[in-house]
């Protein structure tokens, strides 16, 4: 593998969009994705026919659809020369961020419009099959939350797990959604850490406010060239310096320590490949499916050592405000989970710190973010695919 | 199944690859793949081994011990799995060295700890069909 393929700093993330995250918003995935893309071409003067380049997310509801990816584009009035869907889980939209830095260094476009859109809770359409029906399904595992509730248990007897910790984080993503107006209005509402420890039991030791809720929704950034951002007249810019992923991390060992993932090889290779150090991080936006999923990211990336994830929260202010803000428009499981496209919603956070457009969340320092991606639960070990950005702001 | 009935406990559905394992269940004995080129089990069953690449596995019938590796006590029961809440499933290191998630039978809540010793069992499932399940190993 090359060292690192956007060492020169030449793309960058020129815009970026994102609707209302609604539960049951009764619009389809082509209707929120029109939504963002208009807002898009919008900011940057652009009409449907400027843009050559198109990535999408997976949909839980449309993936029984084969030619999503023509259909929605033809929807949108574009015509690509680079078109293509990407099904690694809630670590798709990251990864479009990579392959479309890729299409656009090697030529295959010039303007590309990344876009997660899905309408889960109004439309489901997800059919595992594979050795779900057989091994998974009929044991009646509560699905991710009994995945992670496996995951919590096992770290728990390796390590110390303080609930309080999980609790604090959660606090301060909350905080993010009430000073977010696209988050999913119910949870516009600040939480205590007694809330958190009081809510309901879904697989222990799993609660209710340790998860994400399916909702509808859609977020995504247009990406070129830096060179053809300055013709644009493009002036805030963010730019992808340093990507890692890593999927079914050792997945071929039958009994490996599952409290052991992916962040653990593509965590310190992306900040390696940066040049950076875990304290040269501004803010972080790290994936959250479920909160115990940020704690392992914390170790495993390298901003505290293994097992130090409790401590490390229950001393750091980890609100917009603090000095090391973590998913400030309160990541996913403030904000709302909008089905396969979720790690749309805190790339787009981040974007917009960076951009300095955060209004009152905004943080002291944007000069740089790392967002990360966590996609698909396999069978009983932690999940699918790790992938990590850093992004620096230009502006 | 007809409109309002109430959903069962999903039925697996054997590929040709996993035929013999379930027919095995279905007998009450727990097979598991062996990777000859790697020299390993393997779980859950596919058409070549995760280690070697290879189609080259043999069926071999384990000892159905192992410990618990980790749980998980679900109390928002799946469609099918009502009437056992708050069940526990178990994430089962089996002497041969793989692990398998399945219901914990034979032990509450309150009882259960990473570590114990377990044996594995076979539940009935609604078409008659049997599933394998562990059982604390006393």
């Amino acid at each position: 593998m090359k060292e690192n393929f956007l060492a020169n700093r030449e793309i960058a993330i020129v815009a970026y969009g994102e609707t209302k995250i609604q539960r049951r918003s009764g619009k389809t995935a082509y209707e929120l994705a029109a939504e963002v893309a208009s807002q898009m071409m919008a900011r940057l003067g652009l009409r449907p026919a400027d843009i050559d380049g198109v990535t999408f997310t997976e949909l839980m509801s449309e993936c029984s659809n084969p030619f999503w990816s023509n259909f929605c584009s033809e929807y949108l009035g574009i015509t690509p020369r680079w078109l293509q869907k990407t099904d690694i889980g809630g670590a798709s939209a990251l990864g479009n961020v990579a392959r479309a830095a890729a299409a656009l260094q090697a030529g295959l476009c010039e303007v590309a419009m990344l876009i997660g859109a899905d309408a889960p809770s109004t439309q489901w359409r997800a059919s595992y099959g594979g050795y779900r029906n057989e091994f998974w399904e009929p044991v009646g595992i509560q699905g991710p939350p009994g995945a992670f509730g496996l995951l919590m248990n096992r770290y728990a007897a390796q390590y110390e797990l303080k609930f309080e910790a999980l609790g604090k984080l959660a606090v301060a993503q909350r905080l993010g959604a009430v000073l977010n107006p696209n988050a999913y209005e119910k949870n516009r509402v600040p939480i205590t850490v007694e809330d958190y420890l009081k809510s309901r039991l879904v697989s222990t030791p799993l609660r209710l406010l340790d998860s994400v809720m399916f909702c509808d929704g859609a977020a995504g950034v247009v990406m070129t060239t830096v060179e053809r951002a300055q013709r644009m007249g493009v002036t805030r810019m963010a730019i992808p310096i340093a990507y890692g992923e890593i999927t079914n991390f050792n997945c071929a060992e039958m009994t490996p320590d599952i409290t052991e993932t992916g962040f653990s090889v593509v965590g310190p290779e992306t900040l390696r490949k940066a040049g950076m150090r875990p304290d040269d991080i501004r803010s972080l936006h790290p994936y959250d499916d479920f909160l115990i999923a940020e704690l392992l990211q914390l170790e495993q990336i390298g901003f505290c050592p293994r097992g130090g994830g409790s401590d490390f929260l229950l001393r750091t202010d980890v609100t917009y405000r603090g000095e090391f803000p973590i998913n400030t428009g309160g990541g996913q499981i403030s904000a709302g989970q909008i089905g396969l496209a979720s790690g749309a919603t805190n790339l787009v956070e981040a974007v917009r710190q960076l951009f300095g457009e955060a209004g009152e969340r905004q943080v002291r320092d944007s000069a740089n973010a790392m967002v990360t991606g966590v996609g698909v639960i396999p069978y009983g070990r932690n999940w699918g695919t790790s992938n990590v950005l850093i992004l620096e702001a230009s502006r | 199944m007809s409109a309002g009935s109430v959903k069962t406990r999903p039925v697996p559905k054997a590929t040709l690859t996993t035929k013999p394992f379930w027919d095995a269940v279905n007998q009450g004995r727990l097979l598991l793949q062996y990777d000859v080129g790697a020299g390993c089990y393997q779980f859950w069953p596919r058409s070549t081994g995760a280690k070697s690449g290879s189609p080259n596995l043999q069926w071999r019938e384990a000892s159905g011990k192992g410990k618990l590796y980790s749980f998980t006590v679900t109390h928002v029961a799946v469609e099918g799995f009502e009437d056992r809440a708050p069940y526990v499933i178990g994430l089962v290191e089996l002497d041969e060295g793989v692990r398998i998630v399945a219901n914990l039978a034979g032990v509450t809540p309150d009882e259960v700890r990473i570590g114990m010793a377990l044996r594995v069992t076979f539940e009935n499932m609604p078409d008659g069909s049997k599933y394998y399940a562990f059982e604390p190993d006393r």
